[in-house]
């Protein structure tokens, strides 16, 4: 599974992606080799998630090619699924089943791999348990693994979800502002483990705060209105790059309705 | 405040006080209305003398047959005008009778309600499961399962009773299928607000792992909604028990037909005994389910 340093992890070729008429993202080109760690950085309704949404194949580009970890999108049925056991995700909190325990949610981490009966009887193998209790472990959690998630504290769910992000090992991570509606010292830490989980894979992060940037990332990327404004690495980066990025953000920002997940049907082909 | 785009939200607010308003005259109105309709027909009357009507009821009442099973005349002895003994009755050995007669009737009162809950969740679940908006059932067969649903909640299990006990004959089953008839709207309902309200980013949490459709349903669908079942069936069993004791009224069994028993013989005594025994098991089960519950959530 390990890829070579000169491997491509991401490839995006004039792709958009359009709601209600209107062009919302829009890339003309953006290459993420394997194992780089990189930062996505801009205003709200920029089109950050938007751009992870796509790379993950929970939306379709209205047009372009999109190449992750050398599948080429859209993919669905088993190849997707094939590619999202490969993609780990951490969201903006919630993300996690609130009526199971931390261990069962970590387990979940594993269900790309888990084929069959056991997948759905949630009947882990004891291999799998203690990966999972490991992994727990790793976040400092082990002491919470029979707890429900919706008893844990923000910051303790995303502990969780890094845990099963270990437990799913994959080759690409893509977090959606892991550390939203956490405090300074929860925000560090989650970064800290999150960096921690992304050894020998590759990271690509939305960041709001620009603090943490270097925790998470060695390039970062700026969009604004739905188009890539720079590509920098880390110590190229200044202040005012990232003060463009938000200028006239209350301008730009007009109330645009973002469509439901396209695929918000349970039943339905994701 | 004079420009065009307030007046709207403005305009808008003014009619729903007013619309209110309306309501609340229109409301006030029917209540006048059907108030004067009985005081038309001068059918609002309490009777001719219900304070002694009410004491004498209330008197026997406060004696519940079941008392003489232990306080009862042991030699009771009926006898005709002229003096002759004409039989003799011992009271307790026949309260304690009826006691054993009750005994059984309940359960069969608890066995109508819980196999009629039973048979309800069962035949809801599919039609639930189509109108929850969320799963995107076809239009058509979700308006008919909707519609299907919202019939059988209109109907009351008595009526629902009333046609069965034609067609199945008098009897426990007749009490089971109308009370599973009328359940299955309720339970449709409550299903399918179960399965809306699902949270959708666990769907996508495991979805994003890369699970397979059955893997999403048992991990993140099926602990969700699997307590709200059982909590909802908890619910609506508890009713469909309360339901089943007059189920008995039009001949289904159970306590019913001893409260229809009761009532014809003026026996206000064993009604009161009745009346206990229902309050016992409902809200025995109620604490019960109750207790399930609040362990569930």
């Amino acid at each position: 599974m390990k890829v070579g340093a000169g491997d491509t992890a991401i490839e995006l070729r004039n792709v958009a992606w359009t709601a209600g008429g209107r062009r919302l993202l829009h890339v003309e080109q953006l290459r993420i080799a394997a194992g780089e760690r990189v930062a996505i950085v801009g205003a709200n309704g920029a089109g950050k998630s938007t751009l992870l949404r796509l790379l993950a194949g929970f939306t379709l580009p209205a047009s372009g090619d999109i190449e992750v970890l050398g599948r080429r999108l859209p993919l669905c049925g088993a190849a997707l699924r094939g590619l999202r056991t490969d993609v780990g995700q951490v969201l903006q909190g919630l993300h996690l089943v609130q009526r199971l325990t931390a261990l069962d949610n970590v387990l979940i981490g594993a269900l790309g791999r888990i084929g069959g009966w056991r997948g759905w009887a949630r009947w882990h193998t004891a291999d799998d348990i203690a990966e999972a209790m490991a992994a727990l472990e790793r976040v400092g959690l082990a002491a919470h693994a029979a707890a429900r998630v919706d008893r844990l504290s923000g910051g303790e769910r995303q502990k969780v979800a890094i845990a099963r992000l270990l437990m799913q090992r994959p080759r690409l991570i893509l977090a959606d502002e892991p550390t939203a509606a956490l405090d300074p010292r929860a925000a560090e830490e989650i970064c800290k483990l999150l960096a921690a989980a992304a050894q020998g894979a590759t990271l690509v992060a939305v960041v709001h705060n620009p603090a943490l940037l270097p925790r998470l990332a060695e390039r970062v990327i700026g969009i604004r209105e739905g188009c890539i404004a720079f590509d920098l690495p880390l110590p190229h980066v200044g202040p005012e790059d990232l003060a463009a990025l938000y200028r006239n953000a209350t301008e730009a920002m007009a109330p645009v309705v973002v469509p439901e997940l396209a695929d918000s049907c349970l039943l339905g082909e994701y | 405040m004079t420009n065009a785009g307030a007046a709207a939200p403005r305009g808008r607010h003014a009619t729903g006080r007013l619309g209110f308003l309306v309501l609340a005259l229109a409301y006030a109105l029917l209540i006048a209305l059907a108030l004067g309709s009985l005081v038309a027909d001068d059918e609002l009357s309490l009777g001719r003398n219900p304070l002694a009507n009410l004491a004498k009821t209330a008197a026997e009442f406060a004696r519940p047959s079941f008392l003489d099973v232990w306080f009862g005349e042991p030699r009771l002895e009926y006898r005709s005008d002229d003096g002759s003994l004409l039989r003799v009755e011992d009271r307790r050995a026949v309260e304690a009778g009826y006691l054993r007669q009750l005994a059984h009737a309940t359960w069969i009162t608890f066995v109508i309600g819980t196999l009629g809950s039973l048979l309800g969740a069962l035949l809801a679940l599919p039609l639930g499961l189509l109108t929850a908006r969320n799963l995107g059932a076809p239009r058509p067969l979700a308006l008919a399962a909707k519609a299907t649903l919202d019939t059988c909640r209109a109907i009351h299990t008595l009526v629902f009773g009333l046609v069965l006990v034609g067609i199945v004959g008098l009897g426990p089953t007749a009490g089971i299928l109308a009370i599973a008839l009328h359940s299955m709207g309720s339970y449709g309902k409550l299903f399918a607000e179960a399965v809306e309200t699902l949270d959708m980013q666990a769907v996508d949490a495991v979805r994003a792992v890369g699970a397979g459709p059955a893997q999403v349903f048992f991990n993140a669908v099926w602990p969700a909604v699997l307590p709200q079942f059982v909590s909802q069936h908890l619910y609506l069993w508890e009713y469909n028990i309360r339901d089943s004791t007059v189920l008995g009224l039009i001949g289904a069994g159970g306590l019913g037909l001893l409260i229809t028993e009761a009532t014809a013989l003026f026996q206000w005594g064993r009604l009161a005994t009745l009346l206990i025994v229902v309050v016992l098991l409902v809200s025995a089960f109620d604490a019960l389910s109750r207790r399930i519950r609040a362990a569930l959530l």
